[in-house]
């Protein structure tokens, strides 16, 4: 079991907490009582996308290719571009999503370090997304014949299974992810709002391209609610573009300046829902009065920030537990076996099969 | 600025709100609550329900409080009996072809018509006749569509429209026939969907909700107990999967 950044800050308000609650200790402990043998952390899989990705963009960068980058994580938006924009498919990044490259290493790096036949392993993902349903069942997620992730159940899924078991989970106490996959950065809590993923990269990128431990790891202009944010930033004395939209209206006037060749950024991130990730198809359904009276995204995306501010560790790089993994068995960023495990490909589709 | 604003009246209250405010908007100003079904604000703003129509002095019939613009002097009332009656009959004619099955609903609890026929105190449906019947489908991995749940508040065709671009969606037919449907009427795993599942979030009853997976989960969970014994006993190990 593993579960995403968005839906620890929804979850609760399937039990009548305030909106935007984290809930992440109390989801741990339910999720054991339902009988789950190992709960993990998807943020652990976003911070090796992060890893990823951010090698991919600076390889990308370095030799001016396929730019802008787009960032790859938003199943709704993958399936969106191969419809209606297969001529860009190059410019997305080849990353699979946080949970399915989590779900990889899983079924390969922990089943052998733990001795457990990875084809006795059932993988659930709790998303606030319900394309990762769709997203799954592609045949590119499969590593040896076996899917990456087995089952992808949503927030408000999840909701209904812990109320079925009886289970009062406002008074539940704490737990803690388990080891030795557990441990996940700010970086990666911030993947679940919009500029998020991009500002997660950032961090990573920076550092990688200057080669020094940077202070400044807040990019305040990619944050906010706004449908489309665009930002010029410095870093390592270049000057880079960026864009990050959300909600496919917004995408496609991206879409639009990049094959017009308007566009001159170098970073893009979509996602298909507007506000990314904590307004996914998966979470708890707010009723027309509520939408129209209380800012929800905002609650979620700023209690997803504080999970940020308060970690330890803020970038994902740093995470000592991708350090180990690499170091044990991926080697690098982009390497063979991470290329594998880690990384996919796209397909043009077709919008309508009559 | 003067110029810019706009007096009335809504339940006895004086108010003053910005030329071109709803009279829904203006009265949430004056804390008063219209009760609204199809309204979905910046997306869904189309008069389609009548479930928060008003009576304006001197004007006959109702008004419908979510689209028409407030003007001076207006005296309107939210609340009257006519108004409270009217919205009965309204609830009323939706419930009548709308199916039932709310014990076995996923959105039992938070539906805003299962809500609004509790407030409004609809105890009976008084209007029986013809009810619509059409497939369920669920062939796609992420989105199931009831038909037969859909009140055509079209909360979901203008956010698949409007907010995300998509159109997979729109109203067919007229009259009794309206429905909900994608180009010749095929299976959203069909159409270009997404499966960005923001209909859903649009949706006020049961109509559209997710393919429900956590019983193949809960199975699992069972049979894994299973597995991990007999895993253990073969590999030695404690961990069980």
């Amino acid at each position: 079991m593993q579960t995403a950044p968005a839906v620890r800050v929804a979850l609760g308000e399937e039990f009548g907490m305030k909106i935007g609650s984290n809930v992440t200790g109390q989801m741990i402990t339910a999720l054991k009582r339902l009988g789950f043998d190992r709960v993990f952390d998807t943020n652990t899989g976003a911070d090796f996308t992060i890893m990823e990705e951010a090698n991919e963009f600076v390889e990308r960068l370095k030799n001016n290719y396929n730019l802008p980058m787009i960032t790859s994580c938003s199943p709704g938006w993958v399936k969106y571009i191969e419809m209606n924009y297969p001529e860009l498919l190059p410019h997305l990044s080849s990353c699979k999503s946080p949970h399915e490259m989590f779900g990889a290493l899983l079924k390969s790096y922990y089943a052998k370090k733990e001795g457990i036949d990875p084809s006795k392993m059932y993988v659930v993902s709790v998303m606030p997304c319900i394309a990762k349903k769709f997203e799954r069942q592609r045949l590119e997620m499969k590593n040896n014949g076996l899917y990456d992730v087995d089952n992808v159940i949503t927030t408000r899924e999840l909701a209904r299974m812990i109320k079925q078991a009886n289970i009062d989970f406002v008074e539940l106490e704490d737990s803690k992810f388990d080891d030795p996959m557990g441990e996940a950065t700010g970086s990666a809590a911030i993947f679940g709002t919009t500029g998020g993923v991009m500002e997660a990269a950032l961090r990573t990128a920076q550092d990688t391209l200057t080669g020094k431990d940077l202070e400044k790891i807040e990019f305040e202009q990619v944050r906010g609610g706004d449908g489309i944010k665009r930002a010029t930033l410095n870093i390592a004395g270049k000057e880079i573009k960026v864009v990050a939209a959300s909600g496919l209206s917004n995408a496609k006037i991206i879409l639009e300046e990049i094959k017009s060749g308007k566009a001159d950024y170098q970073f893009v991130e979509i996602m298909a829902c507007p506000g990314g990730c904590v307004m996914g198809g998966g979470q708890p359904i707010k009723s027309s009065k509520i939408r129209s009276e209380v800012d929800v995204r905002k609650l979620r995306a700023d209690s997803l920030y504080s999970i940020d501010e308060k970690s330890h560790i803020r970038k994902s790089h740093e995470n000592p537990i991708l350090k180990k993994i690499y170091e044990e068995y991926l080697e690098k960023p982009g390497s063979y076996r991470a290329e594998k495990l880690l990384h996919t490909t796209y397909q043009k589709r077709e919008k309508y099969n009559i | 600025m003067e110029n810019n604003m706009v007096h009335l009246k809504i339940d006895g209250q004086d108010i003053e709100v910005k030329k071109g405010t709803t009279i829904l908007e203006a009265a949430k100003q004056a804390q008063i609550d219209i009760p609204t079904l199809c309204f979905l604000k910046d997306i869904n703003e189309v008069g389609d329900c009548r479930m928060c129509i008003v009576e304006v002095e001197g004007r006959r019939g109702f008004a419908t409080s979510c689209i028409e613009k407030v003007q001076e002097g207006m005296v309107v009332h939210t609340n009257t009996p006519n108004v409270t009656e009217a919205r009965r009959v309204v609830l009323d004619l939706i419930i009548s072809n709308h199916k039932v099955d709310c014990l076995t609903c996923t959105r039992s609890g938070n539906c805003e018509l299962q809500n609004l026929a509790r407030k409004f105190n609809v105890l009976d449906v008084e209007f029986k006749g013809k009810i619509t019947e059409h497939e369920i489908d669920d062939l796609s991995p992420s989105i199931v569509r009831d038909f037969d749940k859909c009140i055509l508040c079209r909360r979901c065709v203008a956010t698949c429209k409007k907010v995300q671009g998509i159109g997979a969606i729109d109203c067919i037919n007229r009259g009794f026939d309206s429905c909900v449907s994608t180009v010749g009427n095929k299976s959203l795993k069909d159409v270009n969907c997404t499966f960005c599942g923001q209909c859903i979030e649009a949706c006020p009853t049961g109509a559209l909700h997710e393919k429900e997976t956590t019983r193949r989960s809960m199975g699992k969970i069972k049979r894994s107990r299973y597995i991990c014994c007999s895993a253990n006993s073969t590999s030695g190990k404690g961990s069980s999967w």
